[in-house]
């Protein structure tokens, strides 16, 4: 490196300091009057200037027009993990799970108060007289027999049938 | 927006991005959008000038943003937003040059190859003047070789001159994205101008003749 000014490194330093308006007090004054009185030191300070100046040639580059797009596109993958950690889709199979949940439980309402309703009930025990329960125990007593066999007396159409059927020896080996 | 002490408070107050930025850490609507709209074009820049080439700038500045986005949630207001920003960014530019340097590529830019790449310097200095393309050549290869000149400091000075020449940073600002004290950075500010004025000092006059005007809108 060719230095024709006869400067040590801090001078160096103090120099390209100034230039750049970064020394201030008694050590810019001191650089000043250097340069003042060295015309080396000033064609130094000067070479240093204009080399700086140079670099304004340097191009300055604009981000091509997709930049942005790319960029936001590039963070819009990152943001569900960041701020929703579920999977998608969580939140709308939750409102259907209670969409079915809530009609299970309708429907299972109505059944049960149309059955209710429906349903004939025995007068309540308290209601009864002594008298009332004794005349409904003997008529259950009394029809026992038609209470057993409700389901075959479901099938027949007429008691006419059944009392035929009675009758008759339809199958031969009954004795 | 969160609670903020009392020296993000202040800060947010006097730096406008960095209330922007604590907007982007409180997951507030289209403020990440405002600030990429507000840096682009300087982060770009400024990888540009560090590494030499526009596609891979625009990765890297955008590889900065996705990182500001990641760690916004960890984002306090110590310093200017643009102070967080470039370290960031210098950060991640000196392992790319560092890489670089270690397993050197080919470089396939137009000014290093071909017809058109750069000449020598004795074409340019006793090129007659006068007429406007030559001018014009003048000028293009003028700005291979400063940038040539750029490519030479080492990975730090180089740092160092983009965030003070281009990003109008004073020492102090350059010292804190470089994690440096203000001292070293004079120093290194100082050696890369020295590298800088002998690497060009047979351009700086042009033989006698006035430098070209710097390119306008480039």
């Amino acid at each position: 490196m060719a230095r024709q000014a006869n400067l040590n490194n801090d001078e160096w330093a103090d120099l390209t300091a100034y230039l750049d308006g970064e020394l201030d007090g008694n050590r810019a004054r001191s650089v000043e009057a250097r340069l003042n009185r060295d015309p080396a030191v000033r064609a130094e300070a000067e070479a240093l200037q204009k080399t700086w100046q140079m670099l304004d040639y340097l191009p300055q580059p604009e981000p091509s027009t997709a930049f942005t797009s790319k960029t936001l596109e590039r963070v819009s993958v990152m943001r569900p993990a960041v701020a929703l950690p579920r999977p998608p889709g969580f939140k709308h199979s939750w409102i259907y799970g209670a969409g079915w949940a809530a009609a299970l439980l309708l429907a299972g309402s109505v059944g049960f108060t149309g059955v209710s309703l429906l349903s004939p009930r025995p007068p309540p025990a308290q209601s009864l007289t002594q008298s009332d329960a004794a005349a409904l125990e003997q008529s259950l007593v009394q029809d026992l027999r038609v209470i057993e066999n409700k389901r075959l007396y479901e099938q027949v159409e007429n008691i006419e049938f059944l009392k035929e059927l009675a009758q008759q020896d339809l199958f031969g080996d009954d004795g | 927006m969160g609670a903020i002490g009392e020296t993000s408070a202040q800060l947010a107050i006097r730096d406008p991005d960095t209330r922007l930025m604590l907007g982007v850490r409180d997951d507030e609507a289209g403020a990440f959008e405002q600030l990429v709209a507000n840096y682009q074009s300087r982060l770009v820049g400024v990888m540009h000038h560090l590494v030499g080439n526009a596609a891979e700038a625009e990765d890297l500045a955008q590889e900065v943003f996705l990182r500001v986005y990641r760690a916004r949630k960890k984002y306090r207001a110590r310093c200017k937003f643009s102070t967080w920003l470039f370290t960031i960014a210098n950060n991640l530019a000196l392992n790319v040059l560092r890489t670089r340097k270690r397993r050197p590529a080919v470089s396939l830019s137009l000014r290093d190859s071909g017809p058109l790449g750069a000449r020598p310097a004795e074409q340019l200095v006793t090129a007659p003047s006068g007429s406007q393309p030559i001018r014009r050549m003048q000028r293009q290869e003028l700005t291979t070789v400063i940038r040539e000149a750029l490519d030479k400091l080492n990975e730090r000075q180089r740092l160092a001159v983009v965030l003070n020449k281009f990003e109008d940073m004073n020492y102090a600002e350059v010292a804190e994205v470089m994690g440096l004290t203000v001292k070293a950075v004079k120093s290194l500010l100082c050696r890369a101008r020295m590298n800088l004025r002998d690497a060009l000092k047979d351009y700086v006059f042009m033989d006698g003749q006035p430098i070209p005007e710097p390119p306008e809108g480039e």
